[in-house]
């Protein structure tokens, strides 16, 4: 395989593959550049950029703090067992160590949901996976750390260990948590019926069923957790921590440590990368805490990359049935699914993932027949949670199969398939999501049209193959975690002052995403202003307003409106004063080029500094507050909130790649990329996670995986847990064909998560165009490959799926909706 | 994870670090690169408290691939960059650029991938996994868990430098206690140990350098690796071929593989019955399929037993189809 990744834009010199096709993509940016935004849509390098590669972005491993000890985590050597007692006398008087904390001493449970509070800062009578943390030791260094770790005996009464999550399913002697369901060790379970789906299976003229089998999966971040804590003597503890969720943080500090909030601060320096897995409030963050309590100094504690595959929270195990009819022109009628995951030992997110497994899978498609029955078990394994398109992953290769599959049953191409039962914008799906602004049409016209589809599709030699898949993603959870008190979803300040620079609040979490670099494009749009004169505070709670996190790819929708709110209110006394100035009424005036100036006759008008200074000689500084809070959305049954979301992300993937039938090795040349987020706010960032996005899927769908054998995990390691290599990467083409989103900041969607889904499904559909079988067992590593096409050769023989046989109707770029 | 403190000694001479060696009997490792022992340590792996460096030997960095001497600690990476060895002998130069990364390979060397440690999912883990699972009879126990028992160890030879070196004959020179000796590379390692004694090195014996013999330049050579991802791996399968045919038939074939058992092996009963025949693809197909059967992989690795079985004929037979087409 040679090293010949490329990247690519769609903005600027890509070759249309005919003359005669129209270009969606130059189309969509046409449109955008009409509404002659200086800022919004232009690419942007990050603001922190050049500041994280030189090494000088401070990260919570490079904050020293004064006096400062190193705090460590001893780990469970048992994956279920009961602790019959733990003696640190020992490990307490051994010189060098300041102190040795045990689950008695904060016992209060907390998780990132507040109906599931099943974690505790350390294990409390009870460790129920390998690694679980059972004793908190501050100490000089590490070595003495470790060494204290020896001198802590613990005698644990070794209990059934459950590693299936199907033997969760049934009656168990021993309940992984007491709160597990009935006398089983499921976390949640989930009933969903819409229409009749029995019925309209039954009147179906084909039924597909596939069943995807998952293993689970890690964020693999750059930065390992790491936190700092330290009480001081006015009472106030300081935490800082890589973390995405600073308010929630600040809340279970509050609850676990009994200390009241407004004595916390929680800050959150820069983030090397996330992806779900530093969004919940940790143990870890609380031990480390209480750590600094009990010895009033500073407190650090650093994980190993050993540490970070432990406390995991990455993608679920998954075993999910996906079944659906259509009719004989190919609409959609009902879709049926079962989902079993393994949550691992804690709830984390499991309740929203339960439900999001199935919600979110009807996804782009219109579906009047819906059922959903999905299982969330508890397991001995290292608690799974929230990742990258959470709970849409899995279920979407699932379901994107299925269709590829219905595409070869019935002789269509599977284009046009999916054109026919593409859901509308404005539209009420059958679970009550309100859908407004989809532009999936779009990207699946622009993704044939420049991938070469029609000359390729069933047309490769034997060994490559060219496929295609959709994607849906929520813009943002519309529900808060915490329904009391009532407050919005996020909040931004400003201050605006003698200097000329305008200073932005914002509790939201920058992990590397580039919200940060939003934040100032947005400000300094709307006050007409060059971004640098905008500084992005850090998340610091004694001065940032909150911001509910970095989750459910809500930050540039949320956040975005909240500061476009606050720019707008910060403008409202600039333009006063320029009124003054200048003598023309204030809604005569606007700002632009630094300057406020007259509409009609830009010559006239004063610079941004002098109507601030204008502004300022009654008031002072200028200060300006902007919220955003979601409308009530959804509708009334159980669980009807989940996967609610003021906007959705879609897209569509064609992918083509070259099969080695000889090794089963798959390599992936080429993935076209068309996504929907409305309009890009910084086309260069939204690449950024596209191609961010496909590293990470095509890693699960090839290489992957925590290997477990029972309870253990084998591969808690980067050099036996396979991501891929730069090496790897196919040449990715980004068609940003999206549409102004009528409630996102400038009518943008999210571009966090959703980018990730139809990676995997394009892929694989490419693998059954390449040589004829569907891989339904993920990772695909070549030993499945090499199985399966000697399971096909028994069958009769080596080649490529037939082509389509219906009369090819092919879908005009424009028109035939 | 932290290193544990140890003495580092640093003798200019392969003399001084023999008396060393003889001096710390039993509680030494030789370092060169560093980059398989140092992580090793740091998981608590056969910790040594001394550590003799060989780095300040002058003789062991000899590099000179025109004659065809390679020394212990000349690094991976100058054999990579070197257009000489490249033009010589391809193989080697194919094995240094498939090891590792290029970091790795600026640090490792000749000598450390020649006596990498051998490799398990059982034994390459920290400390607190393997006090969880009880430990293995490769590091602080007394049970195999790849193989249940206690008597032998099944962890993988993992270099990619040796099985290239073997198919030139080449031969690995010795220093000890008792003065110098030279051995064949295929020597080197021991049939008849396992993944803990793996080769025949004596106690206090160290590797000087690999002298490939004159000739060899003119054998077309190859080595394949297989690996999941094409950087960091190590091998699941490394497959080195020397072939020269005179008159359209086989003067001499030699094929060595490793990454599959306990140590690297020359497949000599498979192709010396092969000297003077026509390769033709019948002979090549029975002769891959001897070694699928010759080979017994265990369950260590990434990649299941039985695909690397399967892949030792499909890389064996394009390895040599690559040498005949001269691709």
């Amino acid at each position: 395989m040679a090293g010949t990744s490329s990247r690519k834009s769609g903005s600027a010199g890509t070759p249309t593959p005919s003359s005669t096709e129209t270009d969606l993509v130059k189309e969509a940016e046409a449109t955008r550049a009409s509404a002659g935004y200086h800022l919004i849509g232009k690419r942007t390098p990050l603001i922190d950029a050049a500041l994280k590669v030189t090494g000088r972005a401070e990260y919570t491993d490079d904050i020293k703090r004064p006096g400062m000890l190193v705090g460590r985590l001893l780990k469970s050597v048992h994956p279920h067992a009961r602790i019959r007692s733990i003696d640190v006398e020992e490990a307490r008087r051994h010189p060098g160590v300041a102190a040795v904390l045990t689950g008695d001493r904060y016992p209060t449970p907390f998780g990132v949901l507040p109906m599931t509070h099943d974690e505790t800062a350390l294990a409390v009578g009870r460790v129920r996976f390998l690694g679980e943390h059972v004793a908190a030791v501050a100490a000089v260094d590490e070595e003495t750390c470790e060494r204290a770790f020896e001198l802590i005996h613990v005698e644990y009464e070794p209990l059934p260990v459950y590693d299936d999550p199907k033997v969760s399913r049934e009656p168990v002697p021993v309940k992984i948590h007491d709160r597990a369901l009935r006398d089983t060790n499921l976390q949640k379970e989930v009933f969903q019926h819409f229409g009749d789906v029995p019925k309209a299976l039954e009147g179906a003229s084909q039924k597909v069923k596939l069943s995807g089998k998952y293993l689970g999966v890690s964020h693999g971040f750059t930065e390992p957790h790491c936190t700092i804590a330290e009480h001081t003597p006015d009472g106030r503890l300081t935490v800082w921590s890589a973390t995405q969720v600073p308010h929630y943080l600040h809340r279970s500090l509050s609850e676990v440590l009994g200390m009241p909030m407004h004595r916390i601060r929680v800050v959150k320096p820069e983030v090397g990368g996330g992806f779900g897995g530093k969004s919940d409030p940790f143990p870890h963050e609380i031990a480390c805490a209480a750590l600094a309590i009990e010895t009033g100094r500073p407190v650090k504690v650093l994980f190993d990359r050993e540490d970070v595959f432990y406390l995991n929270h990455g993608r679920h195990p998954t075993q999910n049935d996906v079944t659906v009819g259509v009719d004989a022109d190919g609409k959609f009628l009902a879709m049926d699914i079962d989902a079993l995951i393994d949550g691992g030992a804690w709830s984390s997110f499991g309740v929203v993932t339960t439900y999001y497994n199935g919600v979110l899978a009807m996804g782009p498609y219109r579906f009047d027949n819906f059922r959903y029955h999905g299982a969330r078990a508890y397991t001995n394994h290292p608690p799974s949670g929230a990742m990258r398109a959470h709970g849409g992953t899995n279920m979407r290769y699932t379901v994107e199969s299925v269709v590829d599959e219905i595409a070869a049953r019935m002789s269509f191409d599977p284009i046009e398939l999916r054109l026919q039962n593409f859901l509308p914008p404005n539209f009420k799906t059958i679970n009550e999501f309100r859908i407004t602004s989809n532009s999936v049409r779009q990207c699946i016209l622009a993704a044939r049209d420049r991938s070469g589809w029609e000359e390729k599709y069933r047309k490769l030699p034997y060994g490559r193959g060219i496929g295609v898949a959709c994607g849906f993603y929520i813009s943002g959870s519309n529900s808060p975690i915490h329904f009391t008190p009532v407050f919005p979803q996020c909040t931004v300040h400003l201050k605006a002052d003698m200097d000329a620079g305008v200073t932005i609040h914002c509790g939201a979490a920058d992990i590397g995403q580039g919200s940060k670099t939003v934040l100032a494009q947005v400000v300094a749009e709307v006050l007409g202003i060059r971004m640098d004169r905008c500084r992005v505070a850090a998340v610091d709670s004694d001065t940032a307003p909150v911001d509910l996190g970095s989750y459910s790819s809500r930050v540039t929708f949320m956040m975005g409106n909240a500061a476009k709110a606050a720019a707008e209110n910060l403008k409202v006394p600039l333009l006063q004063a320029a009124s003054e100035l200048l003598e023309v009424p204030p809604d005569r005036l606007e700002a632009s080029e630094e300057r406020i100036h007259v509409k009609e006759r830009p010559s006239q008008g004063v610079p941004f500094h002098e109507a601030l200074h204008k502004a300022m000689e009654t008031k002072g500084a200028l200060v300006a507050s902007g919220a955003y809070s979601t409308k009530p959305l959804g509708g009334t049954f159980k669980g009807a909130k989940a996967g609610t979301a003021p906007a959705y992300s879609f897209s569509a993937y064609v992918a083509q790649v070259d099969v080695d039938p000889e090794t089963g090795f798959v390599h992936v040349e080429n993935v076209w990329a068309a996504f929907d987020c409305g309009r890009p706010l910084n086309p260069l960032a939204v690449e950024g996670q596209i191609e961010g996005s496909i590293h990470m899927g095509l890693g699960q769908l090839l290489s992957e995986g925590l290997s477990y054998r029972g309870a253990r995990l084998m591969n808690p390691s980067l050099l036996d847990y396979k991501i891929l290599t730069p090496m790897q990467m196919p040449k990715v083409e980004c068609l940003l064909v999206g549409e102004d989103d009528p409630e996102g900041p400038f009518g943008a969607k999210e571009a966090g998560e959703g980018p990730l889904v139809a990676a995997l499904p394009a892929v694989g559909n490419a693998i059954y165009d390449a040589i004829g079988v569907r891989l339904m067992d993920l990772p695909i590593t070549p030993d499945k490959v090499l199985r399966a096409l000697e399971e096909q050769r028994k069958k009769g023989g080596a080649v490529k799926p037939p082509a389509p046989t219906r009369p090819s109707k092919r879908t005009p770029t424009h028109g035939g909706r | 994870m932290h290193l544990d403190a140890f003495d580092l000694h640093q003798p200019t001479s392969v003399e001084e670090a023999l008396a060393l060696a003889q001096r710390h009997a039993g509680k030494f490792d030789f370092l060169a690169g560093g980059t398989d022992l140092l992580p090793n340590y740091k998981m608590h792996l056969n910790v040594r408290p001394h550590l003799i460096s060989l780095d300040h030997v002058a003789e062991l960095r000899a590099f000179r691939p025109e004659a065809g001497w390679l020394g212990a600690t000349v690094r991976l990476r100058n054999l990579e960059g070197s257009s000489t060895l490249r033009r010589r002998y391809p193989g080697i130069a194919e094995a240094a650029e498939e090891i590792a990364t290029p970091l790795v390979r600026a640090s490792g060397t000749v000598g450390g991938n020649l006596l990498v440690e051998t490799r398990c999912f059982f034994f390459n883990q920290s400390y607190p996994w393997r006090q969880a699972l009880g430990f293995c009879l490769k590091a602080d126990g007394d049970q195999c868990h790849v193989v249940p028992q206690k008597t032998r160890c099944y962890a993988t030879f993992s270099g990619d430098l040796a099985p290239a070196l073997m198919v030139l004959d080449a031969h690995a020179e010795i220093a000890g206690p008792g003065g110098r000796r030279r051995v064949a590379v295929a020597d080197l390692y021991d049939p008849k140990g396992d993944g803990v004694r793996r080769t025949k090195l004596g106690p206090g014996e160290l590797l000087v350098g690999v002298q490939i013999p004159p000739g060899a330049e003119h054998l077309k050579a190859k080595y394949s690796k297989l690996r999941v991802r094409p950087s960091f791996d190590f091998p699941e399968l490394g497959v080195a071929v020397a072939l020269e045919e005179k008159g359209g038939k086989v003067a001499r074939l030699e094929i060595a593989l490793g990454g599959l058992e306990t140590y690297p092996r020359l497949m000599r009963a498979q192709t010396s019955p092969l000297v003077g025949e026509r390769l033709t693809e019948e002979r090549v197909k029975a002769l891959s399929e001897d070694l699928v059967k010759a080979v017994r992989p265990v369950h260590n690795t990434f990649l299941a037993p039985d695909y690397r079985r399967k892949m030792t004929g499909v890389y064996v037979r394009r390895a040599i189809g690559a040498l005949r087409s001269g691709s």
